[in-house]
């Protein structure tokens, strides 16, 4: 009786959740395989012409894309990094016994309630207006100037912005491993003589490996998807130079109509992503130790 | 304890399932454009068959449209027109940038609106399965002269209004007749440059950066769109062709004597142009509206032609279009005609059309007497034909956004790209895109 009854509350709420994902990824993404064979403008009433694994060939013939792509390597590279030596940082010193711990685990993790259109936004104005005026008044004009319009600085831009949304939500998974460690392991460490830097590299790290696996996955998908930063921080320019893969898609599909190539863009993404998340998974769950 | 659970969880239930059926219901009655369910508010206005009723009651019908700076003023019209005619209009939200893009989405779900808008030119192209021949319309025939949508010899579309655009400067800067050609308008941009002023601005936007001022030489051209064909199938050649050479060197002009455009938006673009710090910009009659939220500017403005190839004349156009959906029933396209017409003719719709929406007439039936300084000049301009056309309507889709726009901001950017090094990129770039 008693289980039955659990499984019509499982129901409840799990069938709607299905119901929704089903109608707006599943249904879709098939869909969207299909276009991807197709060469078609987006209007309705015009033909869809099938063009076989065309789009396929075609999209590795196209600079652009290649070099998005790269700008996505290297925006992730420095993102994973970046994110996550301030995530643990920030982790660390919050955990510690500090009066303010509190206060700053908000303040750290208040970036990531904002959304990345808005961050863009206000960083876009740091950027061009807040860093020339520095630069003018230090006569640091070397390092401040406007990042926005150098094609190397921009991508760091990015990373800049993305890590200051990102880190606080690591911050707080970190926490959660940091303080999952049972204290009396760490006296332990002490009483033998360990230092901070041994105590780190032997115990924490290791016992914290789940929430590397969870914040690198989080991480790496977020950084290789990210498309609201982009947008609305340098909306890829200048001159494309930091235009990233969702971007590009998303201009091969509404700037340029080429509904059809533009899918088979987003299908390889959609592979590559899935490779790289999952092998990461797999590396590092195969790091983690059982206490 | 288990209690609370239970209320808490039924509760959750309740409103999820509250939420789900809300939605489908504001989704149904949002877009379904057929169903012409009686809301509360409209019944008082007589149903078709009241003996009452004025004149024939006809169908609901939905408008949908580009732009934004007149959605409020479009939507208290079909209010005025209800209460004139007894029909209904429902008129959906412009969503600016993504129009487009929203304008398929609709289309493809078969929900598509009686009465939309489409540019001109290879904009309007891709929905053309979509129009309605309105040759025979009444309106049609009042259509200033050439400027009507037209696709293989039938009227599809009516304009909103013309547009223009061209050098927009400060009467106390700058005398145009010291703008003529090359050498005079670089020897205007040095001298501004030496007392302290900036000669001329672009702004970082697409079309304020490149897209507009590349319409010279292309609309140039004994035939531009020939021309632009021609381009397409990589017959021609930018850096080959006269005007073009000449417009890669007015780009070096602008570049050597002004201000980096990247560093400027439209805003501060028309914000140093009303103070005086910039004496001219390269902009349109849209531009009235930023420059009238200042004020008194305590100089005369005005707009002269890009002199590129002693070029005289404004580059004259119309954005938009109106068109009427042929796939949508014919007692909806008849309803359709029927708004648009009162539009175009009554004294209500053409005054909205001149006094609220702003726009500079398109139809030899409005009249237009107080209009900004800027849009009397492209009235002008208009009338006696000194206008050449734009040419960036034909270009394909999406490449000033996606290809000029970036090319000019390296342009800009880099200390030692050349006009002409430009020209090879938009050349390069062109052949790429037209594919």
């Amino acid at each position: 009786m008693s289980k039955r009854k659990d499984k019509a509350w499982y129901a409840l709420f799990t069938v709607p959740l299905l119901f929704v994902f089903t109608t707006v990824v599943i249904i879709p993404f098939v869909i969207g395989i299909g276009y991807s064979f197709v060469k078609w403008d987006g209007i309705p009433a015009n033909p869809k012409v099938f063009v076989g694994f065309d789009n396929f060939v075609q999209l590795f013939q196209d600079d652009r894309f290649i070099a998005s792509s790269w700008n996505t390597v290297q925006f992730t590279v420095l993102s994973l990094i970046a994110v996550n030596v301030f995530g643990l940082l920030l982790s660390l010193l919050v955990t510690t016994k500090l009066r303010v711990s509190n206060a700053a685990r908000t303040l750290f993790f208040m970036p990531n309630l904002i959304g990345g259109l808005i961050l863009g936004y206000i960083w876009q104005f740091i950027f061009t207006d807040a860093f020339k005026l520095i630069g003018q008044k230090t006569g640091l004009g070397s390092i401040f100037f406007n990042w926005l319009l150098d094609p190397q600085f921009a991508l760091y831009a990015m990373v800049i912005v993305f890590t200051w949304q990102m880190a606080g939500y690591t911050m707080i998974i970190y926490i959660a491993g940091i303080q999952g460690i049972p204290d009396d392991m760490i006296e332990a460490a002490k009483v033998d003589g360990a230092n901070m830097w041994q105590r780190l590299t032997r115990i924490i790290f290791p016992l914290l490996m789940p929430s590397f696996t969870i914040c690198f996955f989080l991480t790496l998908s977020g950084a290789f998807k990210m498309f609201d930063v982009n947008l609305s921080l340098t909306k890829g320019g200048p001159n494309n130079s930091t235009e990233m893969f969702a971007m590009n898609i998303f201009n091969e599909i509404f700037g340029y109509g080429h509904y059809g190539l533009g899918q088979a863009k987003a299908i390889v993404f959609f592979l590559v992503v899935a490779i790289l998340t999952l092998t990461q998974v797999a590396i590092t769950k195969r790091k983690e130790v059982q206490m | 304890m288990k209690k609370t659970k239970k209320v808490f969880g039924l509760l959750t239930a309740t409103a999820l399932i509250a939420a789900m059926v809300g939605c489908g219901n504001s989704n149904g009655n949002g877009s379904s454009t057929g169903s012409n369910s009686p809301s509360p508010s409209s019944s008082p206005t007589a149903p078709a068959s009241s003996p009452a009723a004025p004149a024939e009651k006809l169908k609901k019908i939905s408008i949908f449209q580009s732009k934004v700076e007149i959605a409020e003023s479009l939507e208290a019209l079909t209010k005025k027109y209800t209460e004139e005619t007894g029909n209904e209009v429902e008129v959906w939200g412009s969503a600016g940038d993504a129009y487009s893009t929203q304008l398929r989405a609709k289309l493809a779900a078969n929900e598509g609106p009686n009465l939309f808008s489409v540019g001109t030119g290879s904009d309007a192209e891709k929905f053309k399965s979509y129009f309605y021949d309105l040759s025979n319309e009444p309106y049609a025939s009042n259509i200033a002269p050439n400027i009507a949508l037209k696709l293989d010899g039938k009227v599809v579309g009516v304009p909103y209004g013309v547009e223009g655009f061209g050098l927009v400067y400060n009467k106390s800067l700058v005398d145009p007749n010291n703008v003529k050609d090359l050498a005079s308008f670089t020897a205007a941009l040095e001298k501004l440059k030496a007392d302290g002023k900036n000669g001329l601005s672009l702004s970082q936007e697409a079309y304020f950066l490149i897209g507009h001022i590349i319409n010279y030489p292309f609309a140039l051209q004994p035939d531009s769109k020939a021309f632009i064909e021609k381009l397409n199938k990589g017959e021609v050649k930018m850096a080959e062709t006269k005007e073009f050479q000449e417009f890669a060197k007015f780009m070096d002009a602008i570049k050597a004597n002004t201000g980096n455009p990247m560093e400027v938006k439209y805003d501060s673009q028309m914000g140093d142009f009303a103070t005086g710090k910039t004496a001219m910009v390269h902009q349109g009659n849209w531009s009235y509206g930023m420059l009238k939220d200042f004020g008194d500017l305590g100089f005369e403005i005005g707009m002269m032609p890009f002199p590129l190839a002693g070029n005289s004349k404004l580059s004259i156009g119309v954005a938009s279009n109106w068109v009427i959906n042929g796939t949508s029933g014919a007692d909806e396209i008849k309803a359709a005609s029927a708004f648009l017409n009162w539009l175009l003719t009554s004294e209500t719709g053409k005054n909205a059309i001149v006094n609220e929406f702003k726009f500079i007439p398109a139809m030899t039936n409005i009249e237009a007497n107080e209009l900004d300084p800027l849009s009397k000049d492209v009235f002008e301009a208009t009338k006696s034909g000194q206008t050449i056309p734009w040419a960036f309507n034909d270009f394909p889709q999406g490449i000033i956004v996606n290809d000029l726009a970036p090319a000019t901001q390296e342009f800009f950017l880099s200390k030692d790209m050349t006009g002409e090094q430009l020209l090879q990129k938009l050349d390069a770039l062109w052949a790429k895109a037209a594919k």
